[in-house]
């Protein structure tokens, strides 16, 4: 997911190099205000940690390898804000030590991999852990955070790509960066890290909270809810008001065809196809609610709704592990980042 | 290569159609990464036209040279911009042949495969070049795909040039010099070898299950290990990080990180600099009004 230079244009780089100065100077008075002058060596070992984690082929089926970024699990012993800045400078010195990821891309990448993945990760993790989570719950919600957050974030690196064609092309509409639009890069990238890396993701920072929670569970330590969900409604909130990105996508997403498109584009609909197509009616085809004519207002109210319902079933889960679980406080709540 | 640190990576001789484990792999992936790094030590300290200028202005230059390569628009100037890489890096005692290779197969590589498609008439339709079907090549794809191709190597074989060609250390204190506080150079000061020294010891534990394997593991075996491994290097960093604190106490550390060695700019520094200004008008120069698009 390290984005090189030269995928972005100077519109793109620019806004999110510009970003993630303000962020860094937050993350840093957060950890200051904790970790004092302890920063310095806890905050270079989390982010060697972070660049290590990188360097371990994990085997994943079908014989080949993968690695995962970490950046969910770094948020879960340290706290998002520390892995903001671990997650940070392990991209510092990955892109000038390393050559791994452009100079001047290094806003996206801080942005897409420091701060999405950690902060979605991180959060999901606190909604469906709760405060005294027992074993079971813990490492749950590990996974679904580290699958969620790695997602998420490989869908903001393909909103990056996908708006190049859109900001800048040629006088005849050739795009001068990244070439792919909206409705070809977002899927692209987010169906890659649903499958794959996703999965991948999830497996290693469950094994290793797993891990941590039988041998050191002190470095599990959870922090009190009400902060962070705080953040998680506003990130939340901002994510919503931000989904009419999407409607200025032309054409549907690459392998999303409707019967009507498939027989517009190959003259015919494969017959189970057709036969399965028509089993289950949505009751809200194309995120549009039927109820609402103008798109910008129907998109976002289909995005309040499905993020109400993805957060009714998490809040679900977690009350039914919860019940499993016995309520069985592995550590005891403290202060973190 | 550096002749101690042949033996780096060096993985044992194999029977044909043998499958290495993933330990080994592993083991000897990490083992180039740090070979990599020692070696780019030893290159920068080895005479040259950018190891002869002053760190702060190299990391302008770099700064300088992604932007103005990504406000390039036609492929001629891009095309440029990465022959002049090339002639840098033999003005550097770089071995153009290793140095091109590097830049291809990172990141050239990769610009390939991500933009192929784009080359096709599925993304990009027009006048067909090669006939292949739905896969057809067409004229504006491939000058959509070349373009992002040189751009990306003109931009990483800069980066690259500049990484091989000045020492870390070097880098930290041009960061300071340029106004970075002092806290953040420090740490990255840290990470590096910290990294360096996790490296070692997950090569190590690498090392050491391989020499313990009669067989490569199935891949459950292998994942339970690796992750195991994982939380061990977890465990490792945060308790490290009180012993590193402690001594970085004992040695006096108050929070300021002096340096013994000041950078002075020289005339040379400050003829690179002008060139590189008068090389960057031009470029956009010419890249606007030559090769309009």
């Amino acid at each position: 997911m390290h984005i090189p230079d030269g995928y972005l244009g100077p519109q793109t780089y620019a806004v999110l190099d510009a970003a993630i100065v303000p962020l860094w100077m937050i993350a840093g008075a957060r950890i200051r205000k904790t970790l004092k002058a302890r920063q310095v060596p806890m905050m270079a070992l989390a982010a060697a940690f972070s660049f290590v984690i990188m360097m371990f082929n994990v085997p994943v089926p079908g014989g080949s390898t993968g690695h995962a970024v970490g950046a969910v699990l770094i948020a879960i012993l340290l706290g998002p804000w520390a892995a903001v800045v671990a997650v940070s400078i392990a991209l510092v010195v990955q892109a000038l030590v390393f050559a791994d990821g452009g100079i001047t891309a290094i806003g996206a990448n801080v942005v897409n991999m420091a701060v999405i993945m950690p902060f979605v990760g991180f959060y999901l993790y606190r909604l469906v852990a709760g405060d005294r989570p027992g074993f079971g719950r813990r490492i749950v919600a590990a996974g679904i955070g580290a699958w969620v957050g790695i997602v998420a974030a490989s869908i903001a690196a393909g909103v990056e790509f996908g708006l190049q064609p859109l900001l800048s092309h040629t006088a005849s509409g050739q795009p001068l960066y990244a070439p792919y639009p909206l409705a070809v890069a977002v899927p692209a990238m987010a169906l890659e890290h649903m499958l794959f890396f996703g999965p991948l993701e999830a497996v290693v920072t469950m094994g290793i909270v797993a891990v941590l929670a039988r041998q050191d569970s002190a470095l599990l330590d959870m922090k009190p809810a009400a902060r962070p969900l705080r953040w998680l409604w506003a990130a939340l909130a901002a994510l919503i008001l931000l989904t009419p990105i999407g409607v200025l996508a032309t054409g549907t997403a690459w392998g999303e065809w409707s019967a009507a498109q498939l027989k517009g584009a190959l003259g015919y609909v494969p017959a189970g196809l057709g036969r399965v197509g028509t089993l289950w009616t949505a009751s809200m085809p194309a995120y549009m609610p039927p109820f609402i004519a103008n798109p910008l207002v129907g998109y976002l109210v289909a995005a309040a709704l499905g993020a109400t319902l993805v957060v009714g079933v998490a809040w679900g889960l977690g009350k039914l592990l919860s019940r499993k679980d016995g309520s069985t406080p592995v550590d005891p709540p403290s202060a973190r980042l | 290569m550096i002749p101690a640190l042949a033996h780096i990576g060096e993985a044992p001789p194999r029977r044909r159609g043998s499958v290495r484990s993933l330990a080994r792999r592993t083991a000897d992936a990490i083992g180039h990464a740090v070979a990599e790094v020692l070696e780019n030590d030893e290159l920068a300290s080895g005479p040259g036209l950018m190891q002869a200028l002053d760190p702060r202005f190299k990391l302008v230059s770099i700064v300088a040279f992604a932007v103005t390569a990504s406000f390039v628009h036609s492929l001629p100037v891009l095309i440029a911009l990465v022959l002049a890489t090339m002639a840098l890096a033999a003005a550097s005692s770089v071995s153009v042949t290793s140095f091109a290779g590097k830049v291809w197969s990172s990141a050239g590589l990769f610009a390939l495969l991500v933009c192929a498609p784009s080359a096709t008439a599925w993304i990009t339709p027009g006048a067909v070049l090669v006939p292949l079907g739905p896969a057809s090549i067409t004229a504006p794809g491939l000058l959509i795909a070349s373009r992002l191709i040189a751009r990306v190597i003109a931009g990483a074989g800069f980066g690259l040039l500049v990484i091989w060609t000045t020492r870390w250390t070097d880098v930290l204190r041009a960061l300071s010099s340029l106004g970075v506080p002092d806290l953040v150079v420090a740490t990255l000061a840290m990470t590096q070898k910290q990294i360096m020294s996790l490296l070692r010891t997950v090569e190590n534990m690498h090392l050491a299950r391989e020499s313990r394997m009669l067989s490569t593991g199935s891949a459950t075996e292998n994942r339970g290990w690796v992750v195991d491994r994982m939380a061990f290097v977890a465990r490792r960093s945060m308790k490290t990080a009180d012993d590193v604190y402690d001594a970085m106490l004992a040695r006096g550390y108050s929070g300021a990180m002096p340096s013994l060695i000041d950078l002075r700019a020289t005339a040379r520094d400050w003829a690179w600099m002008a060139a590189g200004v008068t090389a960057c008008v031009l470029v956009l120069g010419i890249d606007r009004m030559v090769f309009p698009t």
